[in-house]
């Protein structure tokens, strides 16, 4: 078994059908008649992005106007008139096409390879793909071409090129494997866009793979079976069937509604850690944002994030959910999340030390910088400001006051911003759950972290192995909690969502039905299934439902007894 | 010679959307156009060096053109980074 990394849902089962690359081979010489020489390497330019324009137009049907224009920028790349005036020069200096069209580009591959940014590294490898191609095109022997891959075929691959998604005949590929490639590659995009399962960055996946062997990939694992045997297969193929018919069942969940069975009005939003994710999240019908982590605008740098690129960024998830609620959690520091920069010293005990809002409150430069960003993103959407970590009502209170003072500003120097922009907490405390009714005064909503919740209230540590058994929110004291924090909402009339693992739990969809629970985020792969788990249940069956699972005494019980009622 | 400093607004700096647009739009202008970025002198004509020069976000530029129609050109390059490169 090979393991690698999951980037498209699903499994295939096929032939292995081993695409081997590396460019072209040839012998430079030297040129005398340069100007014909030039002129050969004008028509293979031209032929170039003829091909190109071709294989966009057909990715344009397959895939979509997106990643056809990844394709058309290599035409843009190739036709870069300085590019094309260093290659000339070079031909007339004597040098053969061949050679001058690999030097060159050669030359930019390196440039774009050794700069500090994912995205631009990720630019080499369509430099790379050119250069095959041009090379191919001169030297008359062409790359392999995927128009001829024979059905049921497993793709295995160095590195799937843009140029070669083009071309595929994407019917007949049930699976992806390469060597090269994360979560963010092209090759992973593309699989992605066209369904089929896919595992990247398997090492040495040519060389292990024998051509027609069956091979089975595993894209929600990120594993690849070479030659299974019998008992292995007819597994794989009964997951795959059972993949596929719940596939079939939650396409008909986009674009409807959340509704329960009895027909009441629920909402799935999504938890998002990045731009990236928004676009996901929207992709797959999440219905808001009901968590934005924005730590990720402070991790992997020098220093803080100013308030313009935090403004940029919420800006932009704004957009994406045009009218739809993006919750920003302000930044959560502390616990397991070091933030280098921030001088945050060591803890004995981290997860009940300096985290959250404690830190924010204490470093009150860098929050009004945050809260700024945030408050100026709100002209353009629904924004919404989420604190974490919250234990009493004053924390709120700070909250609060400098949310005003920075509106009064705004007020005075004509800044746009929501006058209605709302103002809640993250319940994933004992103590926020104990006084919930004190602090529903105060909050506009109120959204449950029940990792959190579940680690505080059962004093169990989420990365101790040997306490895990303690972390299990069918705890019946979580649950007391949950009902507890739901209860307090209502009655002050404040929504309460979910945004913790157990929101995209099925087992617990009906007992947070039966609680009132208005809203569930989770993370975008699980929106169709959440919102198809809400849809079975009417609030009376939920509430039944839930009268019994409040009565159990321990975990095991709680979930023996609701792994029965799923059936 | 004309110039302009700018910052970068638009969230994906000069990437390959935005990097293509401005490269082609500057190609019809006769002036030498550069930006000068991290004490690098980037040709704007150039899609290819204006995406291995990699400037992102927020970056501090400053636009240098020179020749017949360099008014016009250096209007149109500030005001396609100034508008974020109609970025949505």
């Amino acid at each position: 078994m090979l393991k690698g990394i999951s980037v498209s849902d699903g499994i295939g089962i096929g032939k292995a059908y081993i695409v081997r690359q590396g460019k072209p081979e040839y012998t430079p010489v030297s040129v005398a008649d340069t100007e014909a020489e030039a002129a050969r390497f004008h028509q293979a330019v031209t032929c170039f992005c003829e091909r190109t324009e071709e294989m966009a137009e057909n990715m344009e049907q397959t895939v979509g106007q997106k990643d056809a224009a990844i394709i058309r920028g290599h035409i843009q790349m190739l036709k870069d008139p300085y590019m094309l005036a260093q290659i000339e020069e070079q031909i007339k200096e004597g040098t053969c096409a061949e050679a001058a069209c690999e030097n060159v580009l050669n030359t930019f591959i390196e440039m774009f390879s050794q700069v500090d940014d994912e995205l631009t590294r990720q630019r080499a490898t369509d430099v790379e793909d050119i250069k095959i191609r041009m090379l191919g095109i001169l030297l008359g022997t062409e790359t392999q071409t995927l128009r001829d891959i024979p059905p049921e075929s497993v793709l295995v691959t160095e590195d799937l090129t843009p140029s070669m998604t083009a071309e595929m005949e994407s019917r007949h590929v049930v699976g992806i494997v390469t060597e090269k490639g994360g979560k963010t590659s092209h090759s992973a995009i593309l699989a992605r866009a066209l369904e089929i399962p896919a595992v990247l960055s398997v090492s040495g996946a040519a060389a292990q793979l024998k051509a027609g062997d069956t091979v089975i990939v595993d894209g929600r694992e990120g594993l690849v079976v070479p030659q299974p045997d019998q008992r292995t297969l007819s597994k794989y193929r009964k997951q795959k069937a059972a993949y596929e018919a719940e596939q079939e069942v939650l396409c008909q969940y986009i674009g409807r509604e959340t509704v329960t069975a009895d027909g009441e009005r629920k909402e799935v939003c999504c938890n998002i850690g990045n731009l990236k994710d928004a676009a996901a999240a929207a992709e797959k019908d999440g219905e808001g944002i009901g968590l934005f982590r924005s730590e990720f605008l402070f991790m992997d740098k020098k220093d803080a994030p100013g308030e313009e690129e935090q403004f940029a960024a919420y800006k932009k998830a704004a957009e994406v959910f045009k009218g739809k609620p993006v919750i920003i959690r302000t930044l959560d520091v502390g616990g397991d999340k070091g933030i280098p920069y921030l001088s945050m010293g060591q803890e004995d005990n981290p997860f009940l030390g300096f985290r959250g809002i404690r830190y924010c409150l204490a470093h009150g430069d860098l929050y009004d910088t945050q809260l700024r960003a945030i408050i100026r993103a709100s002209a353009f959407g629904k924004v919404r400001i989420m604190v974490p970590l919250v234990t009493g009502v004053d924390e709120i209170r700070a909250v609060r006051e400098k949310v005003q003072i920075i509106t009064r500003e705004f007020e005075q120097t004509g800044v746009e911003y929501d006058r209605n922009l709302q103002v809640g907490i993250m319940v994933e405390t004992p103590a926020a759950s104990l006084i919930a009714d004190l602090l529903a005064e105060e909050s506009d909503f109120f959204s449950i972290g029940t990792n959190d919740l579940t680690q505080y209230t059962m004093a169990a540590d989420r990365g101790n192995s040997q306490v895990a058994y303690l972390n299990n929110p069918y705890e019946p004291a979580v649950l007391r909690s949950i009902r507890r924090i739901i209860r307090c909402g209502k009655e002050a009339g404040i929504p309460v969502g979910m945004c913790g693992e157990a929101a995209a739990d099925p087992l617990l969809t009906p007992l947070l039905l039966a609680f009132g629970l208005d809203e569930f985020s989770v993370s975008p792969a699980s929106v169709l299934a959440t919102r198809y788990n809400i849809s079975k249940w009417t609030k009376r069956e939920a509430e039944a439902a839930a009268d019994q699972v409040m009565k159990l005494k321990t975990a095991d019980a709680v979930k023996a007894f609701l792994i029965n009622l799923n059936k | 010679m004309v110039s302009k400093k700018l910052k970068v607004t638009n969230s994906e700096g000069f990437h390959m959307r935005p990097a293509t647009n401005f490269a082609n739009a500057m190609a019809k202008y006769s002036s030498d156009i550069k930006i000068k970025f991290n004490n690098m002198e980037v040709n704007a004509k150039s899609v290819m060096n204006l995406i291995a020069a990699c400037i992102k976000f927020g970056a501090d530029i400053e636009i240098v053109c020179d020749g017949a129609d360099e008014e016009a050109a250096l209007q149109e390059a500030a005001g396609m980074i100034e508008s974020g490169f109609g970025e949505e």
